[in-house]
């Protein structure tokens, strides 16, 4: 484990110190690399998106011995949202010697509100301005500390519109940097920040005798920090969080059948939920976290039932011999989706759970599937196809029009919303591999994440965890 | 010499909370992959016997011929069995009825585009359209099993229509002779 934590220490370094050397578009490519290189200027995405926000941040004064750099990672956290044209180390540094802006100053970076030059960042376009600075304590700690500025306001403490200051251990840098961009990003959008979430899929990889292995596997937001859930030599599935993401249910395959479990996040711990003869699926929590929704073929074709976690029991909600799958619950619990092949291929229903009624809501396509409602209930992200080609689409349900999002990509699958409604995660076939990728719920955002090794798939987006 | 040994207590204790961590984060992960694996080992008694020959090491018997014939394959979104394979299949189907212990597992694939739990309903669809010739020839229902995996096993990792039509296959496999 200790040995682990060097060896990532040392890759981090590494990336920190080719990231000095490239121009501050590219160091993107470094953490969540942008899918092609037209891409990386549609990074530069402010111009695509109404109301981008500038802002500056400032890297934070630190000691040579800080293995994080806390502002890098606030800044790359805040340019992938693709809510801000962010300023960081490259085009402060750039333009500070253009403008001959600083030569006062010898001492670098401000990192104290009375050393901002509320000039030079007027000349550079914001007035948002992150500063801080990390001091190391004993023991591998250390105080971080941040100020956010809207220098608009004034000068010096006038200025300050956010601060806090932290204790953490050098294993939490990460964290606490991941939650200043929550706080900067709520701030100054007023929505809730997914920095500090984390991301569930499953990783294939071919042995080199042949063999398959699949791994459940869960990482920060940003794709930092892989830790597998999961280990077996056959395939994993559909992963779905828990409304207060502590358990994981998934379908595995381990015993050449499929079988659905609950998996505790935390401890490893867990338990059978379903293995019934012929089809375990898509497991899927209502929103109060007491039942789940899955798909059975118990009957001799897959339905859509209903378990109550507490008790195990089953109800039925689908009874026919058609393809019925994939339930995703309402946010307000009083409805499901569903894809079903009813009217021959497959399309994405609702069923009322009151009532039992059930009525069809995709009509552009013949291919649609994999549906799940946005936050606020209006829209309804899925698979669609178009021209041979599967995409994410999304559905407006007042004027039931729909989009594709990621329309440049290959063949996709498997969206999964952020908790703030902000991105959509998904697979896709990239340059020959299954990779994970997403995109903005406006379609101007793309970024892709490149497995390490194998092939990634089937991502499943964490609720908010604290 | 206070402040020292205070220091060297807070070290000894970081250590010991570092070693603890590390300690309880390897159980975690490695009770999780046991459990796993212990899982797959009490199935193992289907483990041994993979898509591969089994019937390989006879000849010049009729099971010969059966296994050049245990993979059918399916047209996209399709559960529509080719008139080609139905020989195999009421080749296979003869062996059963002859054999009566023998067991078979049926295994539905799907090519990889697409949404993987409605692949999962579409391989299950394609066994059991196999599973279904095999029953009118009169074999007693228990003799079949049928799994679907979906697009979770490909027969080939590319990603052109002629992998796909590789993809979108039954596998019957022996589970018992």
């Amino acid at each position: 484990m200790k040995l682990l934590l060097k060896w990532w220490q040392q890759q981090l370094n590494e990336v920190v110190v080719m990231r000095n050397r490239v121009r501050f578009l590219f160091f993107l490519f470094i953490l969540i690399m942008p899918y092609s290189a037209s891409a990386i200027l549609s990074m530069e995405l402010t111009r695509g998106i109404a109301g981008a926000i500038p802002i500056a941040v400032v890297p934070f004064a630190a000691g040579e011995d800080v293995p994080q750099h806390v502002a890098d990672i606030i800044a790359t956290d805040l340019q992938n949202s693709g809510r801000f044209k962010v300023y960081g180390q490259q085009s402060l540094s750039s333009l500070k010697a253009r403008l001959s802006i600083g030569e006062t100053s010898t001492v670098g970076f401000p990192s104290e509100v009375g050393a901002v030059s509320n000039d030079y960042f007027r000349r550079l376009g914001t007035d948002n301005v992150v500063i801080g600075k990390v001091v190391p304590l004993l023991n591998d700690r250390y105080q971080i500390t941040f100020q956010l500025l809207d220098i608009f306001r004034g000068t010096g403490k006038k200025s300050v519109t956010l601060g806090r200051s932290y204790t953490v251990s050098a294993h939490e840098l990460r964290s606490i940097a991941h939650h200043i961009s929550d706080l900067i990003y709520q701030k100054l959008t007023g929505i809730k920040g997914v920095f500090s979430t984390k991301l569930a899929y499953i990783v294939i990889r071919t042995e080199p005798d042949g063999r398959m292995r699949y791994i459940l596997e869960v990482t920060d937001q940003d794709g930092y920090n892989p830790r597998p859930l999961l280990d077996s030599p056959e395939p994993i599935m559909s992963p779905a969080w828990s409304p207060n993401g502590r358990q994981l249910a998934y379908v595995s395959f381990e015993d050449r059948r499929a079988s659905i479990y609950v998996q505790d996040v935390i401890t490893g711990m867990r338990h059978l939920l379903s293995k019934f003869p012929g089809i375990n699926g898509a497991p899927a929590w209502s929103p109060d976290g007491q039942k789940l929704a899955l798909v059975l073929s118990k009957s001799g074709a897959p339905n859509i039932y209903v378990m109550d976690v507490a008790s195990s029991r089953l109800t039925q909600l689908t009874h026919d011999f058609y393809i019925n799958t994939e339930p995703a619950w309402s946010p307000n619990g009083k409805s499901l989706l569903f894809t079903s092949n009813r009217s021959g291929g497959p399309q994405i229903y609702q069923i009322n759970l009151a009532t039992g009624s059930i009525s069809r809501l995709s009509y552009d396509g013949d291919y649609n599937a994999r549906a799940s409602y946005t936050r606020d209930g209006n829209h309804v992200v899925m698979i669609h196809r178009v021209s041979g080609i599967y995409y994410i689409g999304i559905l407006d349900l007042d004027t039931g029009t729909m989009r594709v999002l990621n329309k440049s990509i290959g063949d996709s699958s498997s969206p999964s919303i952020a908790p703030n409604g902000s991105m959509i995660l998904y697979d896709t076939v990239y340059r020959g591999r299954n990779i994970l990728a997403m995109v903005s719920a406006d379609g101007n955002v793309q970024l892709v994440l490149p497995a390490r090794e194998g092939e990634a798939q089937d991502p499943a987006w964490s609720p908010f965890l604290s | 010499m206070k402040l020292r040994q205070w220091i060297q207590i807070l070290f000894i204790s970081t250590c010991v909370l570092v070693l603890v961590g590390c300690h309880t984060k390897r159980k975690t992960d490695q009770s999780a992959i046991n459990e796993a694996n212990a899982a797959y080992a009490t199935g193992a008694q289907t483990s041994g016997l993979g898509e591969g020959s089994h019937f390989s090491d006879q000849s010049n018997n009729s099971t010969m011929r059966l296994s050049t014939k245990h993979v059918y394959y399916f047209d996209f979104d399709s559960s529509v069995v080719h008139e080609v394979d139905k020989p195999a299949i009421d080749a296979n189907a003869d062996y059963m009825l002859a054999h009566e212990n023998a067991k078979v597992m049926l295994e539905g694939h799907t090519d990889p585009r697409g949404s993987r739990e409605y692949n999962i309903g579409l391989g299950e669809r394609r066994a059991q359209a196999v599973g279904e010739i095999i029953k009118d020839k009169g074999i007693h229902p228990g003799q079949i099993r049928v799994v679907s995996y979906g697009a979770q096993k490909l027969a080939i990792p590319g990603h052109s229509e002629a992998d796909y039509q590789k993809d979108r296959r039954v596998v019957l496999v022996y589970l018992q002779r």
